[in-house]
């Protein structure tokens, strides 16, 4: 009796873990364990054909709180001064040229490339989807996400997360009725500073882009609050003089 | 002054010129370009954000035109009276636009200066302008004062903007080019809300002299304008309401909005109301009336993108400062008529005449009452990267003629882009696109960012 006492506890206590894992609350860790709530980084967007050839864009990125977000292009000269603006679902993009902002979509690119508006735009995670169930894999949990709402770019999403830190490996994308329309892979974590420990690479695929990859790669990513006035349409043609 | 070109000399220059490019692009530069390109790994220096107090950059352009002549159409008539140009002609346009900027604190100097070398049947000139050159204060993130010449580029349409007070026309066939700004002193005083649905206001109040000297071209001399816009994004929708008072030009009113419906399709629209409008109009025979009104604009608009990727931009604008179809073909009838007097009798007064109505009231980018734009372009067709093809239209919805321009524009290479046009000028005799001097237009142009 004691031993079956012995080995239903044994049972219990190896099996709790599984059931006990808040899908919710783990994805806000996530988002957390990615970036601060508030912060700045650059990001270097690589667009490479299936012929090796490369093109490249700097970016830097400002976000406040769970859905502001802005980004200026610093390089190449051809896209320099360029501003994209998000709050929630609207976005916005700002060309020197032009000289006002005009909304864009989530399922647009400002770069081309197999990275969309809402890859280079994103919010946190726990913002756009609710974690429907959790699933482990060994060193890996398996989220199932489900957007809140049909004005996020993605359905659905699968995201592989590594257990110990809590950080995404891979995610795929799908549509509602299960079509994958492109795959991120998280890679090189790196220590950025200021208890910010994060994966500097994403890579992304897709089906719908034979033989094309994009990259992102993050860098000076720091804590850093900002006015909510800086997430303004007036203020996109000024957002050099954040940086 | 140049003189006249022979015949068959356009399309030659042409694609002389066009194969320049493409040597010129194809060979001189891909051993820099593939260098850079497939030697570097996927690394990020971090001196490559480093920031400057300053910043020089901007754009060298080439842009050959060629256009296929129509020697029935009214506007020829008008513009080659006195020569014969052959079955086309052609237009060589070299561009220098150089942008600097100096900041310090919380002050910041930028100036935009355009330089336009043209060489066309009429004229070969080179040209510098000062496009924009003002001082930027921002005391704070919520408001920032400018001073000096500047676009200010009001309104939410892609072709047109009736709503755009103190912005010169837009070119509905490029709407994306850089335009000369006026002299003026704005602020902008902007205040985000965490709560509720509205989440942006913004108020925009600006001081526009006009004198001799100063934006003597923005309208009657003597006066101090005054315009302000009142932005609100409300219910996630951009919303501005806008007005110009003062006397160089009537009182006018407007509004414009913007919203996402899904995560594919943009709606917008313009409206403006124009006080005291006044109209110039010409008979067959000449003579002509002035009407004064309060004239009515409006545009509605979307912008759609299928899941192929395929962008859809779709406008109507009903431009109520315009001449109705019976007014435009009494004033090519005019025309015509000026011209048969000059051939019967060399005699070019009512030329002039018309010639001058042309400069002031008919050859204005959009002439008539109501226009349809639509612009369908398709992103990496086959999954090829950096080419995007497209048919834009632009018609005149009254008398059905319209201007069909096909393009092919390509953006692999770092810092450049290029872009193929061509496409007919339609309509028949007494329309507005079947009366313009070209039957059709090719062109290309060549941009290095700098």
């Amino acid at each position: 009796m004691r031993k079956i006492l012995v080995v239903i506890l044994f049972v219990l206590a190896t099996a709790m873990p599984a059931y006990a894992v808040d899908g919710t609350k783990l994805l806000q860790q996530i988002d957390r364990n990615l970036s601060p709530e508030s912060y700045e980084s650059y990001r270097k967007i690589i667009n490479v054909e299936p012929d090796g050839r490369k093109k490249e864009f700097t970016y830097y990125t400002v976000k406040k709180g769970r859905e502001k977000v802005a980004g200026l292009f610093v390089a190449p000269a051809s896209e320099k001064g360029r501003t994209t603006l998000r709050l929630g679902d609207n976005m916005w993009l700002y060309i020197p040229n032009v000289g006002k902002p005009v909304r864009i979509t989530s399922l647009q690119s400002v770069v081309g490339g197999v990275f969309n508006n809402s890859d280079i735009l994103s919010l946190d995670y726990a913002v756009e989807y609710n974690a429907e169930k959790v699933e482990e894999q060994g060193k890996e949990y398996l989220l199932h996400l489900k957007a809140k709402t049909k004005t996020v770019a993605y359905d659905r999403l699968k995201m592989w997360v590594q257990k110990e830190k809590a950080l995404p490996v891979k995610i795929e994308c799908l549509t509602e009725a299960g079509m994958l329309i492109k795959t991120l892979y998280f890679k090189d974590v790196k220590d950025f500073g200021g208890g910010i420990v994060r994966p500097a690479v994403l890579e992304t695929d897709s089906p719908l882009y034979k033989d094309y990859k994009s990259i992102m790669i993050f860098a000076k990513i720091k804590k850093r609050d900002f006015k909510d006035e800086v997430f303004t349409l007036t203020f996109m043609p000024k957002m050099e003089s954040l940086r | 002054m140049r003189g006249v070109r022979g015949q068959g000399s356009g399309v030659r220059g042409f694609l002389k010129a066009f194969a320049f490019c493409i040597f010129f692009f194809t060979f001189h530069l891909s051993p820099f370009t593939f260098h850079v390109l497939f030697a570097a790994e996927y690394t990020f220096d971090v001196s490559e954000i480093e920031k400057k107090p300053y910043h020089v950059g901007g754009y060298l352009e080439f842009y050959p035109i060629v256009f296929g002549l129509d020697k029935n159409a009214a506007l020829y008539k008008l513009n080659f009276y006195d020569r014969d140009a052959g079955g086309t002609t052609e237009q060589y346009n070299g561009t220098l636009q150089l942008e600097g900027s100096l900041e310090k604190g919380i002050s910041r100097l930028y100036v935009k200066t355009y330089t336009n070398y043209l060489n066309s049947y009429q004229y070969e000139t080179t040209k510098t302008n000062i496009f924009e050159g003002y001082l930027s204060l921002k005391p704070s993130s919520s408001l920032i004062m400018d001073t000096g010449k500047k676009t200010m580029n009001w309104g939410k349409g892609y072709a047109w903007n009736p709503a755009a007070f103190l912005d010169r026309s837009k070119d509905p066939n490029d709407p994306e080019l850089s335009r000369e700004g006026f002299i003026v002193a704005s602020v902008d005083y902007t205040k985000s809300f965490t709560e509720g649905h509205l989440k942006t206001f913004s108020f925009t109040p600006v001081l526009i002299p006009a004198y001799s000297g100063v934006n003597d071209d923005f309208g009657e001399v003597d006066h101090l304008n005054f315009a302000s816009k009142f932005y609100f994004l409300f219910l996630d929708a951009d919303i501005d309401f806008m007005f110009l008072t003062g006397g160089s030009r009537t009182t006018r009113y407007g509004m414009d909005f913007s919203k996402n419906i899904t995560t594919n399709l943009e709606i917008h629209g313009e409206c403006s109301l124009i006080n005291g409008y006044t109209q110039t109009s010409v008979d067959g025979s000449g003579n002509t009336s002035r009407s004064t009104y309060d004239a009515v604009n409006y545009l509605i608009g979307l912008r759609y993108l299928s899941q192929q990727d395929t962008t859809f931009i779709l406008e109507y604008y009903h431009n109520g400062t315009g001449y109705s179809p019976k007014e435009m073909r009494d004033y090519f009838l005019f025309v015509d008529k000026a011209y048969g007097m000059y051939t019967a009798t060399g005699n070019p007064g009512m030329l002039n005449k018309a010639i001058n109505l042309t400069q002031n009231m008919y050859g204005r980018m959009n002439p008539g009452k109501n226009y349809l734009y639509l612009r369908i372009s398709q992103k990496d067709p086959f999954d090829i990267l950096y080419w995007t093809p497209a048919v834009t239209m632009i018609a005149n919805a009254d008398d059905k003629s319209f201007s069909l321009m096909s393009e092919l524009t390509y953006t692999g290479i770092t810092n450049f882009d290029f872009r193929l046009r061509g496409g007919p000028i339609v309509g028949t005799r007494g329309s507005e696109y079947g009366e313009k001097q070209n039957d059709y237009r090719v062109d290309f142009r060549a941009r290095y960012y700098f």
